[in-house]
C-alpha cells in the first residue's frame, strides 16, 4: 500500500506539518504522534482530559466518533481507545487513555457526543468500566450476568452463569398510549432483535431496540489465536458482507505487520468488495419493494441480485465470497477467464437497476409508501454521526472509499451518490445508484488486473514487540473498522470490530417516529441494519 | 404500433413485460431436475483413503477443527465432520498427497448427526450410523408433510449468512413455493422450525419457547455449520455446541453457508422424496441413489 503522507491536524492548530514519525507534534501538554500502522494521529491522554479533548474533537475540529473500545493489557491496566475520524477527506485522531484494573472510572462523553451511548455501554459491561454520570447504564448485549466483564483477561474465561440481568424500558404514558413488542423471533427471515413500540393509534410515538440475541462472544474468539486462522471468523462477523469483514480485518493485520499488499491482489479485493456491495444493495431494493406489497419489483430485484451473486460464484467458487480472501492476499487466485463473464452480467445489472428503480418510481402505489416515510433528518444522522448510504441519504457525504482511500482505492475517483430528501425514497435512490457505480468499478477493477492476482505468500507471524494496526472499508453498510493488536508471540491479544450498523442502528428510533406501525418494516429494511454485526 | 390499440392505451399494459414476467423462466429445475453447479465452484472436500498417508496436514489449517488426523502414516485414523466444515477449501490446498479433494457435491443433508461424520482407519470407512432412525424419521415426516410443508425460521445466533441464503429460496431462481413449502410468520402455523446459529445463550429461551409455541406434530430442521455444531463460533461460553443440544433436531443440512439447492436438496430429503445421500460415511454419485 503506498504511504500517502498525512493530510495534518496542524493545519488546524498553526505550525509546519512535522515529519512523520520524527517530530512530535506537541500542543501544551499533549502529544500527538503519527501513526503510519493506522494513519492517525495518535494521543495518549490523562482520564482526567478524556471528555474536555473528546469534546474539543467533535466541536473544534470537526470529527465524528468512529468508535471507542477498551482493552485488557493484562498488566492491572485497562485502557480505553477512541478513533475520530474525519468528516469528509483527511485525517483523524486516535485518542487512548489508561485506567487501574482495580477501579476503572472514567467521564461519560455523553450527552455532548450521542454516538456514544452504545460503545460506553458495550465497554462499561465487556470492561467493567464505569463511565461517571452516565445517564443510560443499562446493559448493551450481556442479557445474563457473567462471573466477571468477559473481555478481561483472566485464565478462564467468563461464562455466562448468572441471572437474568433486567432491562427497563422507559415508559410513555398517556391517554390511549399502548405497548407493542416485536420480536426477538421476527415474521421474516431475519435476524433476531426486540422492538418495544409506544403506540397512539396507528401512529409509532417512540421505539426502542434491544439488541445482543445473537452475542456470540466473537470478540473474545479471536484472542490467543494466529491472525491467519482467524480470517473465517472476521468473515462471520456479519455474515451477509463476509468480503468487507475479512478485507477490514486484513487490512489492520497488514498495516500492524508492515505487510505490503501488490497491485493486483488489491485490485482483486476492489473487484470483490463492489460485487458484494451491488449484491448486497440490490437485496435492499428488493426489500423496500416487498415491504410496500410490490411482489413484482422485488422479484425483478432479486433476480438482478442472482446475478451478482452468481458472478461472485464464479470469481471465488462460493456464493457469499468466503474463503477466498486471506491476509496479505487472495488464498486462491480469480479466475483468469473473468472478463468474458463478468462484463455482460454487469452491464445486465447496471441496466436492470436503472430501468426497476424508474419503474419504482413511477409506479403511484409505490411512491406514496415510499416518499416522505421513515425520515431521518440531517441533524439527527449528525448527530448519531451516522455512515454509509443511510448517512449519504441523508445528506452527508462521507465514503471511506473517497475520505480515507485505502487499498484498492488509493487514487481511484469513486463516486458518491447522496440525497437530501432523508426518507425511504432517498435511501433508494442511493443505493440504486451505489449498483450501478458498483458495477462500473467492479469492470474498472477488472481492467486493473484482477485476475492477475496469485495467490497470497506465507505469512510471517513472529515479532519482537506488540502491534497494532486499523482496517477500515466501506463495506455495502458504511465504514466498517477493525482495529487488531498482536503480541510479541504473533497472537491476536484483542480485536475490535466495529460493523456500521453499531453506528447506525440508533438511526430506526428517529425514522419510525410519527410513522405509522405498518410502515416500519419498510423504514427498517431501508435501513437494513445488521443484527449480528451489532451484537457479535 | 401494435395491432391492439386497447394494449397501448392502459398505463400498465407494458408493466409485465418491462418487468420481466413475460421473459425467459429463471427458476431452475432442481430439485426436480439436475442441478448445474459450475466446476469452479467444487468447495465439498471429499477424502479418498486409499491415497491418504496421513499426514495430518489437512487437521492443522482447519479452522473449525473439522478434521481431526490421530497418528500418521498409512494407519492413521481419518475424521471428516461435515457438521463442522465451513467448506473453505484449506485443507484440500494443503493436502500433499491428493487424498483430499473439492467437488461440486452439496447434497450433504442427513437424518442423524453421526451420519455427517466420515471416519476412516487404514483406507477403511469406520462410521457409525443408525439406518433404522434414518429410515423411520423419513417416513414418519414424509407421510405427514409430504406435498406441504409450512416453515417457521428461526435465527438462534446466526452470523446472518445462512438467512442470506434461506431468503434466497423465495427469489425467482430457487423459488421454493413451486415445491409445496412456504415460509410462514408464526410459530403457530409452522409445522417445520429450521433454526440457523448454534443458539446464543441471549437466544436460548425465545428458542425454546417458538418451539413450544409450534403446534405438533412438528419437527427441526438444523441449518449450517453453526446450527449443527457452532461452527465458527463454537467454544465461545456465549454459544450452544449447535441445535441440538437445545432442541430434537431430525434433519440436518451442513454449509457456511449452505447454499440454497443444498436447502432445497435437505427440505425435499426431509419430505422424502429423495433419499439420504451420505450413507455409511460415503456419498455415492448422484444416479446411484436418488429415487
Amino acid at each position: 500500500m503506498s504511504e500517502v503522507f498525512p493530510p495534518s491536524i496542524d493545519a488546524r492548530r498553526g505550525g509546519d506539518p512535522p515529519l512523520a514519525q520524527s517530530k512530535p507534534l506537541v500542543t501544551q501538554d499533549v502529544e500527538a504522534l503519527w501513526d503510519p500502522s493506522e494513519r492517525l494521529w495518535q494521543i495518549a491522554i490523562a482520564p482526567s482530559r478524556w471528555r474536555l479533548t473528546s469534546q474539543s474533537c467533535q466541536t473544534l475540529d470537526g470529527l465524528r466518533l468512529g468508535s471507542l473500545w477498551g482493552e485488557d493489557t493484562g498488566r492491572s491496566v485497562l485502557r480505553v481507545h477512541a478513533v475520530w475520524l474525519p468528516s469528509g477527506p483527511g485525517s483523524g485522531l486516535h485518542l487512548v487513555t489508561e485506567l487501574p484494573t482495580a477501579t476503572p472510572r472514567l467521564s461519560t462523553l455523553l450527552p455532548d457526543v450521542p454516538a456514544a451511548l452504545y460503545f460506553e455501554r458495550e465497554a462499561s459491561e465487556m470492561f467493567g468500566i464505569e463511565f461517571a454520570s452516565s445517564p443510560d447504564p443499562r446493559p448493551l448485549l450481556l442479557h445474563i450476568s457473567h462471573d466477571f466483564p468477559p473481555l478481561r483477561k483472566r485464565t478462564a474465561p467468563s461464562r455466562p452463569s448468572g441471572e437474568r440481568r433486567t432491562y427497563e424500558f422507559p415508559p410513555v404514558e398517556g391517554e390511549g398510549v399502548y405497548e407493542v413488542p416485536v420480536g426477538p423471533v421476527h415474521a421474516g427471515i431475519i435476524e433476531p432483535g426486540h422492538f418495544r413500540f409506544q403506540v397512539v393509534g396507528e401512529e409509532i410515538l417512540s421505539l426502542e431496540v434491544r439488541l445482543g440475541y445473537t452475542h456470540k462472544g466473537t470478540e473474545k474468539l479471536f484472542e490467543g489465536r494466529t491472525p491467519v486462522s482467524s480470517v473465517p471468523l472476521a468473515e462471520s462477523v456479519s455474515g451477509d458482507t463476509p468480503i468487507a469483514g475479512a478485507c477490514a480485518y486484513s487490512i489492520a493485520v497488514e498495516s500492524a505487520l508492515g505487510l505490503k499488499v501488490d497491485a493486483a491482489t488489491q485490485a482483486a479485493r476492489g473487484l470483490l468488495l463492489e460485487i458484494e456491495r451491488v449484491a448486497f444493495l440490490l437485496g435492499d431494493i428488493a426489500g423496500i419493494a416487498l415491504d410496500v406489497g410490490y411482489a413484482a419489483g422485488a422479484a425483478r430485484a432479486n433476480a438482478l441480485r442472482q446475478i451478482a451473486y452468481d458472478a461472485l460464484e464464479a470469481a471465488t467458487g462460493a456464493r457469499t465470497g468466503r474463503g477466498v480472501l486471506t491476509i496479505g492476499g487472495l488464498l486462491r487466485p480469480l479466475d483468469r477467464a473473468l472478463g468474458p463473464l463478468l462484463t455482460p452480467r454487469m452491464g445486465t445489472i447496471g441496466k436492470g437497476t436503472t430501468s426497476l428503480l424508474e419503474h419504482l418510481l413511477t409506479h403511484p402505489s409505490v411512491f406514496d409508501r415510499i416518499h416522505g416515510t421513515g425520515t431521518v433528518p440531517l441533524n439527527v444522522a449528525l448527530a448519531l454521526q451516522l455512515v454509509g448510504p443511510v448517512a449519504r441519504a441523508s445528506g452527508l457525504v462521507r465514503d471511506v472509499r473517497s475520505d480515507m482511500p485505502y487499498g484498492p482505492y488509493v487514487g481511484r475517483v469513486v463516486h458518491v451518490p447522496h440525497e437530501k430528501s432523508a426518507d425511504v425514497e432517498a435511501r433508494l435512490r442511493v443505493k440504486a445508484a451505489e449498483v450501478i457505480e458498483g458495477c462500473r468499478l467492479v469492470l474498472e477493477f477488472l481492467a486493473d488486473g484482477a485476475t492477475e492476482a496469485s495467490a497470497a505468500p506465507p505469512l510471517l507471524s513472529e515479532g519482537p514487540t506488540e502491534r497494532h494496526g486499523l482496517g477500515l472499508v466501506e463495506s455495502p453498510r458504511g465504514e466498517y473498522l477493525t482495529w487488531v493488536s498482536i503480541g510479541p508471540d504473533g497472537r491476536l491479544a484483542r480485536v475490535h470490530v466495529r460493523e456500521p450498523s453499531f453506528l447506525n442502528w440508533p438511526a430506526i428510533e428517529y425514522a419510525v417516529k410519527g410513522n405509522i406501525v405498518p410502515d416500519f418494516p419498510l423504514c427498517n429494511k431501508s435501513l437494513n441494519l445488521s443484527y449480528s454485526g451489532f451484537d457479535r | 404500433m401494435s395491432g391492439n390499440p386497447g394494449k397501448d392505451a392502459s398505463p400498465v399494459a407494458h408493466v409485465p413485460e418491462k418487468m420481466g414476467i413475460l421473459g425467459k423462466v429463471l427458476t431452475m429445475s432442481y430439485p426436480l431436475g439436475r442441478s448445474t453447479v459450475r466446476a469452479s465452484s467444487a468447495r465439498t472436500p471429499i477424502h479418498n483413503p486409499l491415497l491418504c498417508t496421513g499426514s495430518g496436514e489437512c487437521g492443522k489449517v482447519c479452522p473449525t477443527n473439522a478434521i481431526q488426523v490421530e497418528g500418521s502414516g498409512a494407519g492413521a485414523r481419518f475424521e471428516l465432520d461435515y457438521g463442522k466444515c465451513i467448506f473453505c477449501r484449506r485443507c484440500v490446498d494443503v493436502c500433499p498427497s491428493g487424498a483430499l479433494t473439492a467437488t461440486t457435491d452439496f447434497e450433504l443433508s442427513t437424518f442423524s448427526r453421526k451420519d455427517l461424520v466420515v471416519a476412516h482407519v487404514s483406507g477403511k470407512p469406520v462410521t457409525a450410523w443408525d439406518p433404522d432412525l434414518a429410515k423411520s424419521v423419513k417416513l414418519k415426516v414424509h407421510r405427514l408433510f409430504a406435498g406441504s410443508l409450512a416453515i417457521r425460521e428461526v435465527d438462534a445466533g446466526s452470523c446472518g449468512g445462512c438467512e442470506l441464503e434461506v431468503g434466497a429460496l423465495t427469489w425467482p431462481e430457487y423459488d421454493l413455493e413451486r415445491l409445496g413449502i412456504h415460509f410462514v410468520a408464526s410459530p403457530r402455523h409452522a409445522d417445520a422450525l429450521l433454526v440457523t446459529g448454534g443458539v446464543a445463550v441471549n437466544m436460548r429461551l425465545a428458542l425454546e419457547k417458538t418451539y413450544r409455541a409450534t403446534a405438533g406434530p412438528k419437527f427441526v430442521i438444523a441449518v449450517g455449520a453453526c446450527g449443527i455444531s457452532g461452527g465458527p463460533f463454537r467454544g465461545s461460553p456465549e454459544v450452544g455446541g449447535g441445535v441440538d443440544s437445545t432442541l430434537p433436531v431430525e434433519v440436518y443440512i451442513p454449509g457456511c453457508p449452505p447454499r440454497p439447492e443444498a436447502l432445497l436438496y435437505g427440505l425435499w430429503m426431509a419430505l422424502g422424496k429423495v433419499e439420504q445421500r451420505l450413507w455409511k460415511g460415503e456419498l455415492p454419485p448422484v444416479a446411484k441413489r436418488s429415487v
